[in-house]
């Protein structure tokens, strides 16, 4: 038995708004990295969550659910690039260069982890929901 | 379009032997995605690190949009090609150069100089590994050789899905990671100001940079059409391909060469892990090389079943896979840490492989369409030529045109060994095939009838 198509698009949307708020919170510590360095990196990776987020939102949410495969590849394609940038927080938070302050870098590096861990479970999840295969 | 009847078999995976089916087709997309996998790759930068020992950054980025512009012409034919018929390279040379001629043409193309890939790539990640954290019995050279080839073996030993997922996992993070590199050199080198100062003593002609560039990735414009072959349009490859080595090469290009201006280190991961990237250094060799050269391993499978008939797809990745991890091995322990032959073997490519892409492209778009009147067909019962001299020649004489003019200066119309390469085939093969038409003669040998599996 197939998923309900509305709780598929709902869970995509919740999904990437999850990676929005996230992205806004690293966005929000840039100013408290204590370091330029940590500043711009934040600003780079929160940023480009913050905008796929804000781009593909609208776009997923206007979609129909009678094809539920219009709804998912838009999702799985935001939520891969903040998935991805979940990674990257998590190799450079810690790294010497970037000189962030030991607690908001180990708070950037935890986010990191979550956005790893459920876009993950998310990408996995949409991808069976809707029969669509994870590369689109 | 030939589509495979219901009596074909896909015996050796992935449709090596036969055209891709309407219900496997990929969005432009994921075939962009699949491409910018394959390019995610450290030894493109490094590849910029050989030309920032030539040229000024300015130079550095004209020399690279020139030879990358051309890359994009050239690539995205032949991923026409590929879009139009759902045929891989090894397919699509059957009618260019014969059955058997195919098989060479496999071999020259991908089956050896893509072991050779492989084994380079493998030996620059067990490289990376080492300089990163020296050491350790696990990270020496020929131990990071070992564990790196079986973790870029298991990606393409599950065969193409795989690798567009890994391609898809990666890449955002990969380009992240260069762009963060890049202005980390430029932080702690005296900024961008220190940038544009810096330059080499001598700075090398044009020409030379340009064949360097072309040369690096002509042999991956020749199988652009065993990624292209999945794209829902026609035109997905040609499109996706062209934007990604147009954009996307010359920053990386770019890139490594500046890396290598700003700190002086010919190795652009040693500067990288000098700036404090740490695991994220480690972390940008080990995805970047790893999607490059599954892609290495299962482009070489494809070519060998064409080339041999027997074993599947999976069984040519093992063999593969271990004979590069092999030489990657043995030389990283025998012969240290040189950049001499990767940059040999890209100057290799730009004579031999290109001139079979310039006789694909002259048989396709030329001679098939407006002289012989056949459209490219595969299945079951297709009959091909044996041999097709005219293909065979100007193959050959095109890769020894492009040597020669390089080697011994031989005075050709561009000046640029590869281009010179391509220009001779196309030509050659063109007053050939046409002279030997018109005149009645047989120039395609022999008869070779497809079987059910493709072969």
């Amino acid at each position: 038995m197939s998923a309900d198509p509305r709780k598929i698009k709902k869970f995509a949307e919740i999904s990437i708004i999850i990676m929005l708020v996230l992205g806004i919170v690293t966005l929000g510590l840039a100013p408290s990295t204590g370091n330029y360095r940590g500043f711009y990196l934040s600003i780079f990776l929160g940023g480009v969550i913050v905008a796929v987020s804000v781009i593909y939102l609208p776009i997923v949410h206007t979609r129909k659910v009678e094809n539920i495969k219009e709804v998912a590849v838009p999702a799985i394609q935001s939520l891969w690039v903040s998935t991805s940038m979940g990674l990257g927080y998590v190799v450079t938070a810690l790294a010497p260069y970037f000189q962030i302050v030991l607690p908001v870098a180990i708070a950037l590096f935890i986010i990191g982890w979550i956005m790893l861990i459920y876009g993950s479970y998310a990408l996995l999840r949409l991808s069976k929901e809707a029969k669509v295969p994870l590369a689109v | 379009m030939a589509q495979p009847s219901k009596e074909v078999r896909d015996v050796y995976g992935d449709y090596a032997t036969l055209t891709v089916p309407t219900e496997e087709l990929r969005s432009t997309l994921n075939v962009f995605m699949v491409y910018m996998g394959v390019l995610a790759v450290v030894a493109a930068i490094f590849a910029g690190s050989g030309l920032a020992q030539m040229y000024d950054p300015a130079t550095t980025i004209t020399v690279a949009l020139i030879g990358n512009a051309m890359l994009a012409i050239f690539g995205g034919l032949i991923a026409y090609i590929g879009g139009s018929t759902r045929a891989n390279t090894y397919l699509l040379l059957r009618y260019p150069l014969g059955r058997i001629g195919a098989m060479i043409g496999s071999l020259v193309v991908s089956a050896l100089p893509l072991i050779i890939w492989f084994a380079v790539e493998t030996w620059l990640f067990g490289i990376t590994v080492n300089v990163i954290y020296p050491g350790h019995p696990l990270t020496s050279i020929a131990a990071a050789s070992v564990w790196g080839g079986i973790l870029m073996m298991l990606t393409a030993y599950y065969g193409f899905r795989a690798i567009a997922l890994l391609s898809y996992i990666t890449v955002p993070f990969w380009y992240a990671l260069i762009v963060i590199g890049f202005f980390g050199a430029v932080d702690i080198s005296g900024g961008f100001e220190a940038l544009w100062k810096a330059r080499p003593e001598t700075i090398a002609p044009l020409g030379i940079g340009i064949t360097y560039v072309f040369g690096l990735y002509a042999s991956g414009c020749v199988i652009t059409s065993d990624v292209a072959r999945y794209g829902v349009k026609r035109w997905s490859g040609s499109i996706a391909w062209a934007a990604h080595v147009l954009i996307f090469m010359t920053v990386l290009l770019f890139t490594g060469a500046a890396m290598t201006l700003l700190t002086g280190s010919p190795n652009v991961i040693v500067a990288i892990a000098k700036i404090g990237l740490g695991v994220g250094a480690l972390l940008l060799a080990i995805l970047g090389q790893w999607t490059t050269n599954d892609n290495n391993l299962w482009s070489a499978s494809l070519a060998w079943i064409n080339i041999v008939g027997k074993l599947n797809k999976r069984q040519w990745v093992i063999i593969i896979g271990v004979i590069g991890t092999a030489i990657a091995a043995v030389w990283g322990g025998i012969w240290g840490m040189s950049l001499d032959p990767f940059i040999a073997f890209g100057v290799f490519l730009g004579y031999f492989i290109p001139p079979v892409g310039a006789v694909l492209i002259a048989d396709y778009y030329i001679f098939s369409r407006y002289v012989v009147k056949r459209t490219y067909r595969f299945g079951p019962g297709t009959k091909y030529s044996i041999v097709n001299i005219p293909g065979i020649i100007a193959m050959v004489a095109g890769g020894l045109a492009g040597w020669a003019a390089t080697t011994f200066g031989l005075k050709l119309p561009t000046g640029i060994g590869t281009l010179d390469a391509i220009i001779v085939a196309f030509i050659l093969y063109l007053v050939l095939a046409i002279g030997l038409y018109k005149a009645g003669v047989k120039f395609e040998v022999g008869e070779w009838v497809e079987r059910p599996t493709g072969f």
